[in-house]
């Protein structure tokens, strides 16, 4: 199905899900929560970010003043987590196939997929945000139904993602990272303590922004804010990107027949 | 994609002494400065994450073997590229920004045909 069909099917599934009739108040919290995500959904009270985006500018590295990583570093790092990040720029100069994950098709993870020169879908539902990434083909999931993050959460490459809406703004918290990933694209490190908190709002009917909050105390000595523009693409679609079936890794020795 | 037409493309460029296949960042090529070569189109990869153009580029010498890396085919299909824009024959210019290291690959800023017809591979 087309983006526009998928639009034209949820807006009629938002219409037919507002003719129903109100939740009544003494309900559990998330049942209720859900009732008033589907009724503003439904009512387009809430944002649109609905659409395929691209990276308006080439960005390796969240902050916002050296996003060409051109400039010395000035990301709040630990003594530990700069003295990890020196060792680990020495080592990818030499042998960057061996030193960046991703280049033996490991999963970039959240939030490096956001500073990829390749494409991402947003679609909205009532309950949910959905980021499909082109790269690799990941799948984010922010629930805005109201629900908390889980207890107990498996450490994961894309975290655990919940968002609210705060006017034009969606505001996402998300926690549950594993420390397997780089958090950009020259290998700047985070921890399984990174806590992210992104406003993602249009910024014009063609422009999204995303504020995003990096917060790692294992990490970093504070916390500090990158900032993303996307640029709408109304004529894309999200296309197909194996990572074991490119070119690359075919010119990766595998080390399995040494 | 080919596998079979990958390694033997490889192969051959091996063979010819080629520079060393691998991903490059754009901290790989010089930026400041651009480079304009005339050759013929020998093998040309649409494979993610780079398509890759390989041409013979003839000087007083003899032949140079010259590779030019450019995007993803997922962003030059948009651009207007298919996997049949370019052709082992081809007679093209290429304009590009050359390696650091001296080796004889360059980063594609666009490719021109003898027609003037031109293939830009967008942003």
């Amino acid at each position: 199905m087309s983006s526009h069909g998928l639009k034209k099917a949820l807006i009629a599934a938002a219409i037919a899900t507002a003719m129903a009739p109100c939740a009544p108040a003494h309900v559990a919290p998330s049942q209720a929560a859900q009732s008033s995500a589907t009724k503003a959904h439904a009512a387009g009270s809430v944002p649109d970010l609905s659409g395929v985006w691209m990276g308006h500018s080439t960005t390796f590295t969240f902050d916002p003043n050296n996003r060409k990583f051109e400039k010395p570093d000035e990301t709040p790092m630990t003594p530990e987590a700069a003295a990890a990040f020196k060792a680990l720029r020495a080592r990818n100069a030499v042998d960057h196939y061996a030193t960046d994950p991703t280049l033996s098709c490991a999963p970039p993870g959240y939030p490096r997929l956001l500073l990829y020169h390749f494409p991402f879908e947003i679609l909205q539902l009532p309950d949910r945000v959905v980021m499909i990434f082109e790269f690799q083909h990941f799948v984010r999931e922010i629930f805005t139904d109201g629900r908390k993050h889980p207890p107990d959460l498996d450490p994961t490459y894309m975290g655990n993602a919940i968002g609210h809406w705060d006017g034009d703004t969606l505001v996402v918290d998300t926690i549950g990272f594993n420390d397997k990933t780089w958090l950009d694209q020259v290998g700047h490190p985070h921890s399984d303590a990174l806590h992210l908190t992104e406003r993602i709002r249009r910024l014009d009917a063609k422009t999204l922004e995303d504020n995003i909050s990096i917060d790692d105390p294992k990490t970093f000595t504070h916390p500090w804010t990158g900032r993303q523009i996307y640029d709408l693409k109304p004529t894309w679609t999200i296309a197909e990107y194996i990572c074991e079936d490119t070119d690359e890794l075919q010119r990766v020795p595998d080390k399995s027949k040494e | 994609m080919n596998t079979k037409l990958t390694w033997s493309v490889l192969a051959a460029v091996l063979a010819f002494g080629g520079p060393a296949l691998a991903h490059h960042g754009v901290a790989e090529y010089d930026m400041t400065k651009t480079t304009t070569l005339k050759g013929t189109v020998t093998a040309f990869e649409w494979a993610n994450p780079h398509a890759m153009v390989y041409l013979d580029v003839k000087t007083e010498s003899g032949i140079e073997k010259w590779q030019a890396e450019t995007n993803s085919p997922n962003l030059l299909a948009r651009a207007g590229w298919t996997r049949n824009s370019l052709k082992p024959g081809d007679q093209i210019t290429v304009i590009g920004h050359t390696s650091k290291k001296g080796t004889k690959l360059m980063r594609m800023v666009k490719i021109v045909f003898a027609d003037g017809r031109v293939l830009n591979p967008g942003g």
